[in-house]
């Protein structure tokens, strides 16, 4: 009887596994994904985004020797399987970001648990010179905060899909007119992003993501943030340590809430950039 | 038209030196020792031996894990083979074919040298085992 019930226990465990690798990464594109690496693993992130393609076309190697280019590099360290921390510095506004993101439901091979759940929170410090901030400087109006939830489910072997809420809040924008002209200090948004994998290692991936302004909440009569949607397309190669993805994509923020602040860019053959994400693990 | 010119010939002079460098021959490597594999190991039993469904997920796995130094069929000829000090070994030699299942497993997750640990970055043990299928596959 005691031999039935080990093996009833093991035959339960092994049904309850979580999915194989939903997602390559724990970023995509300009997304976050649910997905996070085995406890103590250490990750660095490279992301970079170029110039606009078609800005001087050739000139500058199509945005990719441009000026306006962005980087962000970051590390983030698994505590837990289900969670991880991680600090970051954008070249954009020198924003210095501390994030946690908590895995909280994940898909099982067996369907008991159809969906990845994950959490997602990061606080951003504007890095500028005091004198970006005006003449009522406090340190306050460094910070910006996003809170993001994410629900992912693995279809079959090659497609997976995750869809995601989040808010984003600065706590200073620009203002022209206090409560009348200027820049909305928080918007909600919506995202999805998919992943058709054609070979052991090669997928392509595509991201869509949108500000969700809603007028009712409005802070100023004549709001100036242009509210553009995001939107991404590449390919992605991964192998034992590393996960390569090359892509083009419209918003060159790369922090989550800057993106959905304050990208101008529509997706139009004006007004699109190049750019990659290098994932390295290393495990301890 | 004048810079598609260079990028044309950009294109042609990289598909000449990658041509040229097919022919380069790497150093020779040193063959590596017998694996000592402790008997614990030696008498490991797959336990799951005969699942055919596993034979997709380990031919994943390898491709991604394994092929950058053993190469697609096992011939020890991966991208990464040559910067290595010792071979990789060849999979598909009578030799190897005399590991059981339990020794390609101690040197696939315990290892030594340049052949490190894969047990964290395959932690799942019906992982673990399909890897191993596949490698006996090839």
């Amino acid at each position: 009887m005691f031999a039935i019930s080990v093996i009833g226990q093991e035959t339960e465990k092994k049904k309850e596994r979580p999915v194989r690798s939903m997602f390559e990464s724990s970023i995509l594109i300009d997304d976050q994904t649910s997905i996070i690496p085995l406890k103590n693993t250490l990750v660095m992130h490279i992301q970079h985004r170029f110039g606009l393609i078609k800005t001087n076309g050739a000139s500058d190697l199509f945005g990719i020797y441009a000026a306006s280019a962005n980087t962000r590099m970051g590390l983030n360290y698994s505590i837990l399987n289900n969670l991880s921390v991680g600090y970051g510095i954008t070249r954009k506004n020198m924003y210095n970001d501390f994030q946690v993101k908590w895995a909280f439901l994940k898909q099982t091979r067996s369907g008991s648990i159809p969906l990845n759940l994950a959490v997602y929170a990061n606080m951003a410090i504007d890095g500028r010179k005091k004198t970006a901030f005006g003449d009522d400087y406090e340190f306050i109006n460094r910070l910006s905060y996003f809170t993001q939830l994410i629900a992912g489910r693995k279809f079959n072997e090659w497609f997976s899909m995750e869809l995601s809420v989040s808010y984003s809040h600065f706590n200073a924008v620009p203002t022209e007119d206090i409560d009348v002209k200027g820049y909305e200090h928080s918007v909600f948004g919506a995202g999805g992003h998919m992943r058709f994998k054609f070979s052991p290692q090669s997928s392509i991936v595509i991201l869509y993501s949108m500000p969700i302004f809603i007028e009712g909440m409005a802070e100023n009569t004549d709001v100036l943030n242009t509210w553009s949607p995001n939107f991404g397309f590449g390919y992605e190669v991964a192998t034992s340590t590393h996960a390569f993805q090359i892509f083009v994509t419209t918003a060159n923020g790369i922090l989550p809430q800057d993106v959905y602040m304050y990208n101008t860019s529509e997706l139009s053959e004006t007004e699109i950039r190049f750019g990659f994400n290098i994932t390295r693990l290393w495990g301890f | 038209m004048k810079s598609l010119k260079h990028i044309t010939l950009v294109f042609i002079t990289l598909i000449f030196v990658s041509a040229f460098m097919a022919f380069v021959t790497p150093q020779d490597q040193k063959v590596g020792e017998k694996w000592d594999v402790p008997e614990k190991y030696q008498k490991m039993e797959n336990p799951y031996a005969g699942d055919a469904s596993l034979k997709k997920i380990g031919k994943m796995l390898y491709s991604k894990h394994c092929k950058s130094c053993h190469g697609s069929k096992g011939l020890g000829n991966g991208s990464k083979a040559a910067q290595l000090e010792t071979f990789p070994g060849d999979f598909s030699s009578s030799e190897f074919k005399k590991n059981s299942p339990g020794n390609l497993y101690y040197m696939t997750y315990v290892g030594r040298d340049e052949m490190k640990s894969f047990d964290k970055k395959i932690s799942d043990e019906e992982d673990q085992w399909a890897v191993i299928m596949y490698i006996r596959s090839l």
